[in-house]
């Protein structure tokens, strides 16, 4: 089975993936900020149990583990793959985890609230996002009692997300509007209609070649689908002035991005050790000249997997082993080389 | 130019010091200036819930305040029976202790939300096959939906929130609209 990531999906050239979280808790046990190691515990086990229900009615696998029996690694690799936040990774509390085979959904145990269930699809795909996350929350609800109060809704543990729980969010390509440093003015302009965009692993982080996380702020007052359709709207603009964005910088200045295109191609095709950053900033300028049709491969090929793939973790997960920076570096140079495809070259 | 420092990656940036009138200049690239110098460049991966917390007891201290209209009715005194937490203690953290909070602080809730949400009241998605009573405990009608919202409704006039009250009322007109379309 495909991971999302590895599909080909409409409107990536800007909207790499789409993904919506709910967060619900356990009316039987206290909040994070209440909850004891011994009740952590059995909150983990409790909901883990629903992995069964879950293999069953979804006709696909899933996972469940224990975020302590995993490796910093492990860890990590899933931290830069938004299956965990890294809250979940981090805190010395009993954690727990349930993964679908493919990635698309993951539920977090016992992270800021008791239970958080994401789903991730490729693409410009909220709905769809959305569709998954409520028939887990469907299915987990058969088993768990989640607080609920009428008037409130879903009882969360920070009143930012009370009432539907979900936070929708849709990660993007800007790099025509970061390179026109336009996306201080954007976050100004998003934010009139309750949307923020933040670096793409959240609050207070920066944003790695130009990718950055769009989201809804408001959990209450509003339903699910008014929520993803707000989010859409703003999404869909936002997408409509990076293409412009894009085309302008073309018209100005086609032959210098042409040249920076291919210069990048060069280094990653090439080079004998690269760090993250560097393979970030790379790997970006290229995918903004393969959407261009700046550049063309001799197949089909997802960049989005392969900046996943360079992060510090994924790398070393796939290396299978803990290795310093330098080795990394090479590591990661040859990991590029090798996933690469050929280029076609005009005459 | 190549960084001072590591000799590797381009200098981006000339790092001047100045200790005891000494002047040493140094052309740095962005990896050896973070580590060099104490600022970091950018924030961190890892320390964000921090930020948002302190933000949020500030927010919600605010809204408390402002919530004080008569001086026996001190919300500060006000203690959860599910776990202890007290108000006081829930502005601090800005995270609340378990499920019964949102029923012991109700009475502070109403603002709090409405400045961090725009809005106190719930109208998306109910539990599938929810039926009897609440998690908090409150009885829940065997009601439509439209005419929870005409409660609702009478409930903002009563309260005078007419903003809310033209919001539901426009909601209900379209449900039953829609009521009559499909019927049709």
């Amino acid at each position: 089975m495909l991971k999302w990531y590895e599909q080909m999906v409409p409107d990536s050239d800007v909207v790499i993936s789409s993904r919506v979280r709910l967060a619900r808790n356990l009316a039987t046990y206290p909040f994070a900020s209440k909850i004891t190691d011994e009740q952590a515990r059995a909150l983990v086990e409790e909901v883990k149990e629903i992995n069964a229900s879950l293999s069953e009615k979804e006709n696909k696998k899933y996972y469940a583990c224990n975020i302590s029996t995993l490796s910093d690694i492990d860890k990590i690799a899933m931290v830069e793959r938004h299956i965990v936040s890294p809250l979940l990774a981090e805190k010395e509390q009993a954690t727990g985890l349930i993964l679908s085979e493919d990635e698309t959904i993951s539920i977090m145990i016992n992270e800021e609230d008791h239970v958080r269930i994401q789903a991730i699809v490729g693409g410009m795909n909220l709905e769809r996002a959305h569709l998954e996350a409520d028939r887990i929350d469907d299915i987990a609800y058969e088993k768990l009692h989640f607080a609920y109060d009428e008037k409130y809704g879903y009882l969360t543990s920070c009143p930012t997300n009370a009432g539907t729980g979900i936070r929708a969010s849709c990660m993007v390509f800007l790099p025509a509007l970061s390179s026109a440093r336009m996306i201080q003015k954007l976050i100004e302009e998003v934010g009139k209609y309750g949307v923020t965009i933040r670096g793409i692993y959240g609050e207070g982080t920066k944003s790695l070649g130009s990718i950055y996380q769009i989201s809804n702020q408001k959990t209450m007052g509003n339903s699910e689908s008014e929520i993803i359709e707000n989010l859409k709207r703003i999404v869909f603009q936002v997408v409509k002035q990076e293409r412009k964005r894009r085309e302008y910088m073309l018209s100005v200045n086609a032959d210098e991005i042409e040249d920076q295109v291919y210069r990048s191609f060069g280094v990653l095709k090439y080079a004998r050790q690269i760090s993250s950053e560097d393979a970030m900033t790379l790997l970006s300028q290229l995918k903004f000249g393969k959407d261009c049709g700046l550049i063309k491969f001799d197949r089909e090929f997802n960049i989005h997997k392969l900046m996943m793939g360079v992060q510090p973790g994924s790398l070393q997960w796939t290396l299978g082993k803990n290795v310093g920076s330098l080795t990394r570096d090479q590591a990661r140079a040859e990991y590029i080389r090798k996933e690469l495809p050929k280029i076609i070259i005009n005459a | 130019m190549l960084c001072d420092r590591c000799q590797k990656r381009d200098a981006k940036i000339l790092y001047t010091e100045i200790i005891n009138g000494a002047k040493k200049e140094q052309h740095l690239c962005e990896e050896c200036a973070t580590d060099y110098t104490s600022f970091q460049m950018e924030k961190p991966l890892m320390n964000s819930e921090l930020t948002l917390g302190d933000l949020l007891s500030t927010l919600l201290d605010t809204y408390s305040s402002a919530g004080v209209k008569k001086p026996d009715a001190d919300p500060q005194a006000l203690t959860c029976d599910g776990c202890g937490m007290t108000y006081e203690e829930f502005v601090g953290k800005g995270r609340f202790g378990c499920a019964s909070c949102y029923q012991s602080f109700h009475s502070q809730l109403g603002k709090t939300l409405k400045g961090i949400q725009g809005s106190d009241v719930h109208t998306g998605k109910r539990p599938k096959g929810l039926t009897a009573t609440t998690q908090t405990g409150r009885t829940k009608l065997d009601i439509s939906e439209i005419e929870m919202l005409s409660i609702r409704l009478q409930e903002a006039i009563e309260k005078e929130e007419f903003e809310e009250a033209a919001r539901l009322r426009d909601i209900i007109k379209q449900m039953k609209k829609e009521e009559e379309t499909n019927n049709a």
